[in-house]
């Protein structure tokens, strides 16, 4: 702490540059060679040129600022998102999307969650789906094409493989498209773990004749169900609850087996409940779809 | 004396133009805590809240925080080198060109041309144009101390010196990117890579632009506005050096839980915590110095606004630490919380002193007093009050938000969907407009201040030639 | 108005209180701080005390 430095500037400067270089050496460096900092899941695969045409506008558009991507590795944050996230799942994101403030859900495993229709819709009208959304509507984004010569530059600087009819072909998408079919891919470089399978003890709903249960059961209808499957259950974006087709097969189906479909999603697009509704609340929903099945 | 007055108004002109880049900033950012609770504020494609908020960030931090940063910097080079600047003529290009630079910014933002990489958003052309304003007050600083009249160099010039050349390292190793068009690039580091890289350059953004310019101020405006002696040359001397090196080693605090390997993690919350020491280093000496005749409180209106700055920079050096521990930052992370930490920093601790440090300057550069004590007074506790409520209505709205991401049903599933959370936030979300309504009400009460103060000396050595 | 530091010689301004001890709250603090430190990245570092988040939480799980 000699007194000499405080009247050397230049040998101040080159002190103190050290003294900064230390830590950012050590922590951001030394990690940038070593191949922990360059993981790569191997079903992980590159943008197509769509799919990044629409992270391109995921970033214009700001999304980042109230969206993050990326799960924690906490109890409660995998019951609502899903599996948490791995190093390994963001290879190709130059630069990382995970964000720092969650106005909005999560995104990390929004790919294959809903269906495209569900997307289209939300985007255009969010509040139809949830009337107390506060997220700016983008349906605006459909009627703007995309640009076939600037994604191929952009496919170029990431170094991801394309064609040219690939890209050609984008001429007649929208932007809107494009952000559909990037919110369709993220996180689905690892598996959906198989949804929590429930033990149902009960083959038949405990709650059947219970009144008020179907008043619940309406209420959850309302605020979970009713923007895809429509109003009173008669269909939507998702299948009419009315009729007695599930998943696209004639005949119906047992309480603990719709029990089972509220509670783990399907493949084809419905999100799993059974993190987010407790049991009674799901047998109640299954009070409230039987009456309307049975009101037709 | 001639080149001082030339000087000066470059310094002034930096002033000025902070402050017009502040109100901006300030105006968007009411917006913005509009549209979070009335969405049909959003204006696509301009002004969507996207857009806005990094429009908000930006325009304060590198509009109303780097303007004013230049322009004092300079008038503390000056008066701790007793001399004028080396390099006159580029001082007053350099104001130009940031204000050409923060215009285009503005622009492009609003255009949606955004690295996506926060407090690092413009685009590459942008970035360059933003490496030459460094360089240039880079060059003028150092030859300028360099060639001194003082042989001794006082802390503040310590700290701008590290301020530069941490900012230059960091903005330019985060901000190398891939171009692919005038507009748009993509970060040269990919994923965890690439997320360590931006939160090394992110958090140090604070430190080096929110924390060590405006200690370079603390330092030289409290014992000058004050007449006292800084406490303790020897705390200063350790404060100095274990800030700027423990500074770097922090940025994966923000990236607590997310898949950035775990020890990288670790040592950035052991060198967060450690940071407590060297910042309450300043706040000690700020406390200590004024501590040796507290009457200043009263009698010098300017020691309220360092004292209450330094004692808002003592809480955010500790809340900051905390929100690095693992349980603390697993309840909080993500929520309103965090915004509440930064507006406690940065309308508490930079704004209150960069203001002093504005109303010490002006009547100098003036040779005249300040318009009115009175009005600066109804400043400070207008800014004061709007702070306050404005940081605490956002840290009961994030713990409430993060309990109810957390909380279960007896049978183990979410009690609350992200909807129910969501809807819970609006009363607070209008509470937080109403105080940024009362702070910016302080700011104009601020701004009427120092432009009164300025007309009068126009008055004056009009009257005196 | 008195003379401020910077009308004189700011190394005989500085000399009067470098001889002013550091006050002992201050110093417990910076030295608990790297005692806290070492403590810490040694109890969550996966090489020294096997600690990974990923433990941490199918630990939760079993809860």
């Amino acid at each position: 702490m000699s007194g000499e430095i405080y009247r050397k500037p230049i040998m101040f400067a080159i002190v103190a540059t050290v003294v900064i270089l230390i830590g950012t050496i050590v922590t951001m460096f030394y990690p940038m060679l070593t191949p922990e900092m360059h993981p790569k899941l191997e079903n992980l695969k590159p943008y197509t040129a769509l799919q990044l045409a629409g992270k391109d506008i995921y970033q214009r558009e700001g999304c980042n600022n109230c969206h993050t991507q990326t799960v924690r590795p906490l109890k409660t944050e995998v019951m609502r998102y899903g599996e948490y996230s791995k190093a390994g799942e963001f290879t190709y994101d130059r630069p990382f999307l995970w964000g720092s403030k969650r106005t909005g859900p999560d995104l990390a495993r929004i790919g294959g969650k809903y269906p495209d229709a569900w997307h289209y819709q939300h985007f255009d009208n969010q509040q139809a789906f949830f009337p107390e959304s506060n997220m700016p509507k983008y349906g605006w984004l459909k009627d703007t094409r995309l640009n076939p010569a600037e994604i191929e530059a952009h496919m170029k600087a990431n170094g991801f493989p394309y064609t040219k009819e690939e890209t050609s072909s984008l001429s007649s998408k929208s932007e809107l498209d494009a952000l559909v079919a990037y919110m369709q891919v993220l996180g689905t470089a690892v598996a959906k773990k198989p949804a929590q399978v429930r033990a149902v003890a009960e083959e038949k709903n405990p709650l059947a004749e219970d009144a008020k249960a179907y008043q619940l059961g309406e209420e959850i209808y309302k605020q979970n169900c009713e923007a895809c499957h429509g109003q009173d259950g008669k269909g939507g974006i998702g299948p009419s609850l009315q009729d007695r087709t599930w998943l696209g097969k004639e005949g119906d189906i047992s309480d603990s087996q719709i029990f089972a479909l509220i509670a783990d999603g399907t493949q084809a697009g419905m999100p799993p409940y059974g993190a987010q509704l407790d049991k009674n609340r799901i047998w109640s929903l299954v009070s409230y779809i039987r009456h309307e099945q049975q009101s037709k | 004396m001639s080149d001082y007055q030339y000087d000066h108004q470059t310094v002034k002109g930096f002033i000025v133009s902070s402050i017009f880049w502040g109100v901006v900033g300030i105006v968007v950012g009411l917006w913005i805590s509009i549209q979070l609770w009335r969405p049909e504020l959003n204006i696509p494609p301009f002004f969507t809240y996207g857009r806005l908020r990094v429009v908000h960030t930006n325009g304060l931090a590198f509009g109303l925080g780097i303007g004013a940063i230049f322009g004092l910097s300079y008038y503390i080079v000056m008066r701790l080198t007793k001399r004028p600047l080396l390099f006159p003529k580029l001082a007053r290009f350099h104001l130009y060109l940031f204000n050409a630079a923060i215009a285009l910014a503005a622009v492009s933002l609003f255009m949606g041309m955004n690295q996506s990489l926060e407090y690092a958003e413009l685009e590459w052309p942008l970035d360059i144009g933003v490496v030459i304003l460094w360089v240039i007050f880079a060059i003028n600083v150092f030859g300028t101390i360099i060639k001194r009249k003082e042989e001794q160099m006082y802390i503040s010039l310590w700290y701008i010196i590290a301020t530069v050349i941490a900012v230059a390292v960091l903005y330019i190793v985060n901000n190398l990117s891939i171009p692919a068009g005038l507009f748009k690039s993509y970060h040269l580091y990919a994923g965890v890579n690439s997320a360590n890289v931006e939160w090394w350059y992110g958090h140090n953004a604070v430190g080096f632009i929110f924390t060590t310019p405006i200690l370079a101020m603390f330092y030289y405006f409290l014992p000058k506005s004050t007449g006292l002696p800084i406490f303790s040359h020897r705390l200063s001397i350790i404060a100095f050096w274990s800030l700027v090196f423990a500074y770097l080693w922090t940025g994966a605090h923000h990236l607590v839980y997310t898949p950035l390997p775990d020890w990288i993690q670790t040592l950035g919350i052991v060198f967060t915590l450690f940071l407590i020491a060297p910042s309450w280093g300043s706040v000690v000496n700020g406390y200590y110095t004024v501590g040796s005749d507290w009457s200043k409180m009263q009698t010098n209106y300017l020691t309220k606004f360092f004292i209450m700055g330094i004692t808002f920079y003592g809480l955010q050096t500790v809340q900051g630490p905390t929100q690095a521990i693992r349980v603390v930052s697993s309840l909080i992370h993500y929520t309103d919380w965090v915004p509440g930490h930064v507006h406690m920093g940065t309308m508490g601790w930079v704004t209150m002193t960069t203001a002093a440090s504005i109303y010490y300057v002006i009547p100098k550069i003036y040779n005249t007093e300040i318009y009115s004590i009175k009005v600066a007074n109804t400043h400070f506790w207008l800014v004061l009050i709007g702070q306050l409520m404005f940081s605490i209505t956002m840290w009961i709205t994030g713990i409430q938000q993060g309990a109810l991401w957390k909380a279960v049903n007896p049978d183990g599933s979410l009690k609350y969907t992200f909807m129910e959370g969501l809807a819970k936030n609006y009363p607070f979300w209008q509470l937080r407009t109403v105080a940024g309504l009362i702070f910016t009400i302080g700011m104009l009460f601020f701004i009427y201040n120092i432009y009164m103060t300025m007309r009068k000396g126009k008055a004056l050595a009009a009257s005196r030639a | 108005m008195t003379k401020d530091f910077d009308d004189t010689n700011i190394a005989d301004f500085e000399a009067k209180d470098t001889a002013k001890k550091l006050p002992l709250g201050w110093l417990i603090l910076f030295w608990g701080l790297i005692f806290w430190g070492i403590y810490y990245f040694a109890m969550y570092s996966p090489s020294i005390s096997g600690w990974t988040q990923e433990k941490a939480y199918e630990e939760s799980l079993t809860k």
